[in-house]
């Protein structure tokens, strides 16, 4: 959980602690999964059923293809799991939670502890293969819910445990 | 001892007949258009109107039968169902609100449903329908037992026939149209009239496609728009007859209103986070605005968007004077400079926002609204008829000025400040909204920004609230400022987080 290298953002310090490192492969499964994969399969079909049938499209549907379906696949699967890791970060300070996440569009989150409803620690069926868990803290509005992704198991069960504790002591209205 | 239950008003069944009227109506349509012979999906559709008849109607008088209420000593019990019984309590001193409302056939009944809501999610128990004044009586029964207190100033606004005149100002007087013949069209088309084979249409058109065009071509949008206007006069109507805002008591805020349909929604003061002043563009050339309340237990977005409304389109210095009353100030934080249309960006008290956010909304006003719809003009124009180039070229003209004019407009519209005890924030150039929440009932803080904005040292701030559209965001303040502003809004949530200022 090194400090992080980031440039300050609106202000705010970049939150201390950088999610788990595994999360750079779940990111990229995921990017596999759900757009980088699709797209490379078109590219592929498309491209097979070029040479089978219209070999003489090959001339420009090749580059066509690398531009509109390769090229943004390849690009998204290697980009944006380094960028997120760069980015997602959380922190449990002495009144509030803070949290980083994002790639592209940037967003941090700071909710005071007293303002806690719940706290809830979710698995999914990739995360569990990468032994990483998302922590939900939810607040009255649903604008306000934190959510840090990509935490390890150990890390995710503390956190919930001392966000949990943290606003049974701090005295608020949860509503 | 125990209460006794009681019954739904046994003309409650009764209601069901009325959506026979639809059905039977469009029959009759059918036969008098096709001189009374009925074809076979006529009588297909006469026999399903008939089997769904029986079939609701046995419902509904099962539903009625199986229905019974009571009132005790610390709750509101309902119990429903024929073969799964079900009873449902609400605790007394958790109900918030409690809505009378009639459709126009239970009204012509004398009947009215009675909502009572706990504020929560899914806690309502409905009552449909009982005697008006039994459903009055019963309502002054539960709220009583809220422990209610009288408020100091109760009424905030009434009904006032002079604000119709803002009707017109709304979106519903061309898309009121357009949704009244689609209406009429569904209609015809689902009892198999063809609209185009009516001789009398058919007629018209033709008459139509004959006439001197540059005459008859406005004639037509002129008739178009005073239908509109009429048609939104008349909506305005219906929706805000008899309306009256008052503080029920010291802690409810009540809205009644309705011709045909009337409908009440109550508002319970500590679910109250604040309020959102209303100026779309059309209205705001006029001097109008309207009010909504920014409150949680309304039920979800939708409802909350179709409920919270207090003050219908009505002149600017009413609605702030409005939104006062409902935040329960005398100078609310929209009086005083701000009173004044805001043209001023500086002027009215509320920071503006960074120049970059003024290239930004030009920059891209002037990206979507001109090149593409050129572009196609120009292409149709190139392969069909040079009147479209010159057409091009006019909209080329034409656009790029409005849409300077609007990016500019939608700058001005941009602020932000801390007034007392609330936050205002204010947007937008087609739907302007100045929304002042309570600093207190800000719940997170959220920092969004993309590369670009970062590059121009913007980022969009959002506070959550527990109500209303729940995030409420300040778009493209300064990223210097954004971290000092919001926590001065709200002190001690990000303090620790804050980076201190560096000497350069």
């Amino acid at each position: 959980m090194a400090a992080h290298r980031h440039h300050p953002q609106a202000g705010l310090r970049p939150p201390r602690h950088a999610v788990d490192p595994r999360a750079r492969r779940w990111w990229t499964v995921q990017a596999l999964l759900t757009l980088s994969g699709p797209l490379l399969l078109t590219a592929v079909a498309l491209l097979v059923l070029a040479l089978l049938f219209f070999p003489g499209a090959l001339p420009w549907l090749g580059p066509l293809l690398l531009v509109v379906l390769v090229l943004p696949a390849l690009g998204y699967l290697l980009v944006m799991p380094r960028l997120r890791y760069r980015v997602h970060a959380w922190e449990l300070g002495e009144s509030s939670v803070y949290t980083a996440s994002g790639w592209y569009r940037q967003r941090r989150r700071i909710a005071p502890l007293s303002r806690v409803q719940t706290v809830d620690t979710t698995r999914g069926p990739l995360q569990q293969a990468f032994g990483l868990a998302t922590v939900t803290v939810t607040t009255a509005s649903t604008a306000g819910a934190v959510r840090i992704a990509g935490l390890s198991d150990a890390d995710a069960r503390l956190l919930a445990e001392r966000v949990a504790d943290a606003a049974r002591l701090i005295p608020g209205d949860a509503s | 001892m125990s209460t006794p239950w009681r019954t739904l008003d046994p003309r409650t069944p009764l209601v069901h007949c009325a959506w026979l009227g639809a059905p039977l109506g469009s029959l009759a349509l059918t036969a008098l258009a096709t001189g009374g012979r009925l074809d076979t999906r006529a009588w297909i559709t006469l026999g399903v109107v008939a089997a769904v008849f029986a079939c609701v109607t046995t419902a509904g008088l099962i539903t009625w039968r199986r229905t019974r209420y009571r009132v005790t000593a610390d709750s509101f019990e309902l119990r429903t169902g024929l073969f799964t019984r079900r009873l449902r309590a609400i605790p007394l001193h958790r109900v918030r609100n409690v809505d009378l409302t009639a459709n126009p056939v239970q009204r012509l009944l004398g009947l009215a449903v009675l909502r009572a809501g706990t504020g929560g999610h899914g806690g309502e128990l409905s009552l449909e329908a009982l005697a008006r004044p039994d459903a009055v009586r019963l309502r002054a029964e539960l709220l009583a037992r809220a422990g209610a207190r009288d408020a100091a100033e109760p009424l905030l606004a009434a009904a006032d026939l002079r604000r119709l005149r803002y009707a017109p100002l709304t979106f519903w007087v061309f898309g009121g149209v357009l949704a009244a013949a689609g209406a009429v069209w569904r209609v015809l088309d689902g009892i198999g009239v063809e609209p185009w084979r009516i001789g009398l249409v058919r007629h018209a058109f033709e008459e139509f496609g004959r006439s001197a065009l540059w005459l008859t071509v406005p004639f037509a949008l002129l008739a178009v728009t005073l239908l509109g206007v009429v048609g939104a006069v008349a909506l305005y109507a219906e929706n805000w007859w008899n309306y009256r805002l008052e503080w029920a008591d010291a802690d409810t805020l009540r809205v009644r209103r309705g011709m045909f349909t009337t409908r009440s929604v109550s508002i319970e003061r500590a679910r109250l986070r604040g309020v959102t002043l209303r100026e779309p563009l059309l209205l705001r050339a006029g001097g109008g605005a309207s009010v909504r309340a920014v409150a949680g237990g309304l039920g979800n977005r939708e409802e909350n968007r179709r409920r919270s409304v207090v003050l219908p389109p009505a002149p600017r210095a009413e609605a702030v004077r409005v939104c006062a009353g409902v935040l329960g100030e005398a100078e609310g934080p929209l009086g005083g400079p701000l009173g004044r249309s805001g043209e001023d960006g500086a002027a009215d008290g509320l920071r503006p926002h960074p120049r970059a956010a003024l290239r930004r909304r030009v920059v891209r006003a002037l990206a979507w609204a001109v090149p593409l719809p050129t572009a196609a003009l120009a292409v149709l124009g190139w392969l069909l008829t040079p009147v479209l180039l010159y057409c091009a070229a006019g909209y080329a003209l034409l656009a790029a000025p409005v849409a300077y004019g609007l990016a500019r407009d939608a700058y001005r519209g941009l602020g932000h400040g801390v007034r007392g005890r609330h936050l205002v924030v204010r947007s937008g150039t087609f739907g302007r909204e100045t929304t002042v929440l309570e600093r207190r009932a800000v719940q997170a803080w959220t920092f969004t920004d993309t590369p670009f904005g970062r590059r121009a040292g913007l980022v969009t701030a959002t506070a959550a609230v527990a109500g209303g559209e729940d995030g409420y965001r300040i778009r493209d303040m300064s990223a210097d400022d954004a971290a000092a502003f919001a926590d001065a809004a709200t002190p001690g949530i990000l303090a620790e987080f804050i980076v201190p200022p560096v000497p350069r």
